[in-house]
């Protein structure tokens, strides 16, 4: 009995007892996170499991559920990324390629956990090491060689050569294929710095006129009467004569290598980025020159240290050879006016602290956000499987569809439903349902103050608020009135903690133009509730809670407001019911229904054909409020950004695939 | 001899921390939790990134241990058991966890990771708000005792132990001492929400039990120095001075891991701001403070 990612050795002697170590000491990383596993019912709190932050403290990927097809080449890289031994217990998980096979499957079950932990107790205590361990490959991991030029960012081509725009010889460098990432490209870097023609600290005069000499705009002291190539890296000599003509810097990957693609190359080609770490590589060119006493001019003093390069020492080289104010001109710049080294960091999406199977990449400059992308990778796929589904496949499709709020989805699906075929639940089942809604919502507010505790560091309320969500989540009024004085007091305890006004206040602000739904609007003074209105809320007492400040500050207090008065809801229906799929018989019509789930309203409109659902077509909020990610990350301090997407309380499985 | 008893008590105290750093963290309170983890790290594969510039890589780690043997090799456990009494241990103390910094940037640089390089820099910024609350409360404990010596610093409290005679400074070296070790709240290099480990993040194995370790030993001295600065070190009734530094520090060292379990981690754009335009300022009040008292009430 051996793991697959066994480490490397002969099982003997004191790797035995590093063996009965390592399976005591179990670091898992959770996919597609804790807070899917948590909306699952499942507790990882216990067990003397320790749930880390990156795959390469962990030695245990527990995948719960069914992995998207969107998120299995991420968690191929995810799992490349534990340093072996290692080793993976699927819960319920089905076929998980290209992962390989998990070391210990089991279902999905608090038990299930507890039996394939021990299992995979056993399993480590008896195989971590072996031989042979082989190589694990995934298409995901692969690299790709790719030749470039360090001048023309935009001449990519497979094999080695000369650039056809300047001769100069294509140099290697490595990208991913598609897919990569996962956990932050650390094992993947898309781009190698490691070439030596990287220092391309090039300028090429463009203007006509004047016959003058060639030069190579890389090694200003080859001059030559005649064109031809340069001796040294093997460029076309350029024309160089006296005045003003514009230095184009194309430099080539940059900095602290590795990280993303360079603005520089990939989205301003024209003007090459000058990373700051260049800014060094330039620096003897204006000390080897100075003393040439030629009289260049320098009209560059707001640029302290890059004086020296306007000084043009050679006959031909324009004064402005070099200048740092063209190099850099018509870059852009953050708003401090700094010019700083611009990475892409992918985050997700498997990132603590922000949604499982969401993938934000941030243009950071510095550690401010200059730009962002986000993107779901398990966004829903079409409602209805086929030309036709059944009324009872339909419903548990949509509520599978959104494991993080499947209950309010199940109810949207039997309303809507109910609704064409013109069917009435009755008083009582609706009572019974929006008390399941409630109940959800409780549940799912707290798993995001559990990730918002895990993002933030502020991990007593992580513990806590991810054990009363467990809690909470399928218990029935008397359980939920055992847990109502616990959970109101959590609420008060996160709002007064010291420093959260401050982590807060004025984050992730959205105006009250902005589309937004649920409680990301009402946080901001806005009404939009699906539930005003609704006679049998109104009967339990229920009135829509709104909060002004439209920050994050804003959201947290209101969610807590929430909290309180679901539990209220809770208590005044007296019961709670899990709405069953209706009865519909060979019924035809179209209908909808509105349904405010806990991330905001969910619209459905369906139309069934002789008792089956033939279309069928869905609004959810995070569809919505998705759009914000963009406004309120924008120039924000990383940390700041990351809780501002936080805030938004995002359902990736809610937004259109 | 003394030195063999500092290391000694040095290793337990890192234990003991590290069992107390679990329960802060993951909330599991075990005795030999820490073991069997420094175990299984020891087994584990130690990766090196690609593309790493390797010395730094390599490099980090061992400063950061470097330089917290360094700082405790200063502070006293009782009369006599010090590693060496210097003339100017308080400024050499300082001085030694400096290198905190330079270790820290060179752990996140090396592995040519993003979350690290930006954790390393984030260092580097934290280190402006922490490194002038940490001299300037020195500066007027110093000022109490007209020594520089950690022995009479202690010898200077008998009276009346500092975290009563300068309380306004006690709090700011404390918040400075967190800073300096990266604790929660103020644990911006190695945010696990928002930088996924950061300076840690892409160390495994071996290295990173060296980091981990070298973490603790500079948690126990930067505790070490709070209790001989402001808790009167060795000092106390009944219990051989040993003891007392034991209880002290070890208590210390635990109020320091668990509180940041409690609130949310700092913006540090407010932790920057809050140190230099309110922590400076209390500072030098407490300087001139003590200095009017020490003038003006012997004790």
């Amino acid at each position: 009995m051996t793991l697959v990612g066994a480490r490397e050795g002969a099982m003997s002697g004191i790797r035995r007892a590093v063996a009965a170590a390592m399976a005591r000491d179990l670091s898992a990383f959770v996919l597609p996170g804790a807070s899917v596993a948590r909306a699952m019912g499942l507790d990882l709190s216990g067990s003397h499991l320790r749930l880390v932050g990156t795959p390469r403290h962990a030695n245990l990927l527990i995948v719960v559920g069914p992995l998207p097809p969107g998120l299995r080449d991420a968690a191929a890289v995810t799992y490349a990324q534990i340093p072996r031994p290692r080793a993976i217990l699927a819960l319920g998980a089905g076929d998980i390629a290209p992962l390989p096979d998990a070391d210990v499957s089991a279902p999905l079950t608090q038990a299930g956990l507890q039996s394939g932990l021990a299992d995979l107790r056993r399993v480590i205590a008896a195989g971590a090491f072996r031989a042979d361990s082989g190589e694990f490959n995934a298409p995901a991991l692969e690299v790709r060689v790719e030749y470039t030029c360090p001048m023309h960012p935009e001449i990519v081509r497979d094999a080695p050569g000369d650039c056809p725009k300047c001769g100069m010889t294509l140099v290697p460098r490595e990208t991913a294929s598609d897919g990569h990432g996962g956990h932050g490209g650390h094992d993947m870097p898309p781009e190698d710095r490691s070439n030596p023609a990287d220092h391309a600290h090039a300028g090429h005069a463009e203007d006509a006129g004047g016959a003058g000499t060639y030069t190579c705009p890389m090694h200003p002291e080859v001059i030559s009467d005649a064109p031809g190539k340069c001796p040294k890296c093997g460029m076309f000599l350029v024309k160089a004569e006296e005045g003003e003509s514009h230095g184009h810097g194309h430099r080539h990957g940059h900095g602290h290598g590795g990280h993303g693609h360079g603005h520089g190359s990939e989205a301003h080609g024209a003007h090459g980025a000058h990373g700051a770490h260049g800014h060094g590589d330039h620096g003897g060119h204006g000390k080897q020159q100075d003393h040439s006493g030629h009289d260049g001019h320098d009209g560059h003093d707001g640029h302290a240290g890059h004086g020296g390069h306007s000084k043009a020492a050679i006959d031909g080289i324009e004064p402005h050879f070099m200048s740092m104010v063209e190099l850099t001109e018509g870059q852009p710049r953050s708003s401090d006016g700094l010019q700083m080294d611009w990475i892409e960091v992918p985050f997700g999406p498997f990132f603590p602290g922000l949604p499982a199977g969401l993938r934000l990449t941030l243009t950071l400059d510095g550690d401010t956000v200059a730009g962002s992308e986000v993107r779901s990778l398990v966004g829903r796929a079409e409602l209805v499987d086929g030309p036709q589904m059944r009324v009872a496949d339909f419903v548990e499709r949509l509520a599978a569809m959104m494991p993080l709020s499947p209950v309010a989805y199940r109810t949207l699906a039997c309303a809507a439903i109910e609704e064409a075929a013109s069917v009435d639940p009755g008083h009582d089942a609706r009572r019974g349902r929006a008390a399941a809604v409630e109940r959800e919502r409780i549940a799912s507010h707290l798993n995001w103050l559990a990730e918002f505790g895990l993002q933030s560091g502020f991990l007593w309320l992580a513990a806590r608020a991810g054990a009363l969500q467990l809690a909470v989540q399928g218990a029935d009024v008397a359980g939920i009135a055992a847990q109502a004085g616990a959970i109101r007091r959590l609420t008060r305890r996160v709002q007064a903690a010291p420093l959260m006004r401050m982590r807060l206040r004025r984050i992730a602000r959205i105006g009250k133009d902005t589309p937004a739904s649920g409680p990301v609007d009402r946080a901001r003074g806005g009404g939009s509730d699906a539930r005003t209105g609704d006679p049998t809320l109104k009967d339990l007492g229920f009135e829509t809670r709104v909060r002004n400040g439209g920050d994050a500050l804003a959201r947290l207090r209101l969610r807590c407001d929430e909290i309180a008065q679901s539990l209220d809801v809770i208590a005044a229906a007296g019961r709670i019911a899990v709405p069953q799929v209706p009865d519909v018989d060979r019924v035809s019509g179209e209908g909808a229904a509105r349904i405010e789930t806990p991330r905001g309203a969910a619209q459905l409109r369906v139309k069934l054909t002789d008792g089956r659902v033939v279309e069928a077509d869905l609004d959810t909020p995070s569809d919505v409020n998705i759009a914000l990610v963009e406004t309120v990350t924008a120039q924000q301090e990383l940390g700041d950004a990351l809780a501002a997407v936080a805030s938004l309380d995002l359902s990736p499985w809610e937004v259109r695939g | 001899m003394s030195i063999l008893v500092v290391l000694l008590s040095l290793a337990a105290g890192a234990y003991a921390l590290a069992v107390i750093e679990r329960w802060a963290v993951h909330g599991h309170l075990s005795l030999t939790g820490p073991a069997w983890a420094a175990l299984a790290l020891l087994g584990r594969e130690s990766l090196l990134a690609r593309k790493s510039d390797r010395l730094f890589f390599e490099l980090g780690p061992v400063l950061l241990l470097v330089a917290g043997l360094m700082a405790v090799a200063v502070i006293p456990l009782a009369p006599g058991l010090i590693i060496t009494d210097l003339a100017t241990g308080a400024l050499f103390l300082n001085a030694a966890l400096a290198y905190v910094l330079v270790a820290l940037i060179m752990a996140g640089w090396g592995p040519n990771g993003a979350y690290a390089m930006i954790a390393g820099w984030r260092f580097l910024g934290q280190f402006i708000a922490y490194a002038m609350l940490i001299v300037m409360p020195i500066t007027a404990v110093a000022m109490r005792a007209e020594s520089l010596s950690t022995v009479e610093i202690v010898a200077s409290q008998e009276q009346l132990w500092n975290v009563l005679y300068q309380p306004m400074g006690f709090i700011l070296f404390v918040v400075a001492a967190m800073g300096l070790a990266w604790l929660p709240p103020l644990d911006l290099p190695d945010a696990t929400g928002e930088l996924a480990g950061g300076v840690e993040a892409e160390y495994t194995g071996v290295r990173l039990a060296v980091l981990r370790l070298a973490r603790m030993v500079i948690i126990l001295a930067l505790a070490g120095a709070t209790v001989t600065f402001y808790l009167g070190g060795w000092l106390g009734p009944w219990l051989p001075p040993w003891a007392w530094s034991a209880i002290k520090i070890l208590v210390v060292a635990a109020a320091m891991l668990s509180v940041g379990r409690y609130m949310p981690r700092i913006r540090e754009a407010r932790y920057l701001a809050l140190s230099w335009k309110l922590g400076i300022s209390l500072a030098l009040a407490n300087i001139f403070v003590v200095g009017v008292i020490a003038l003006v009430v012997p004790i």
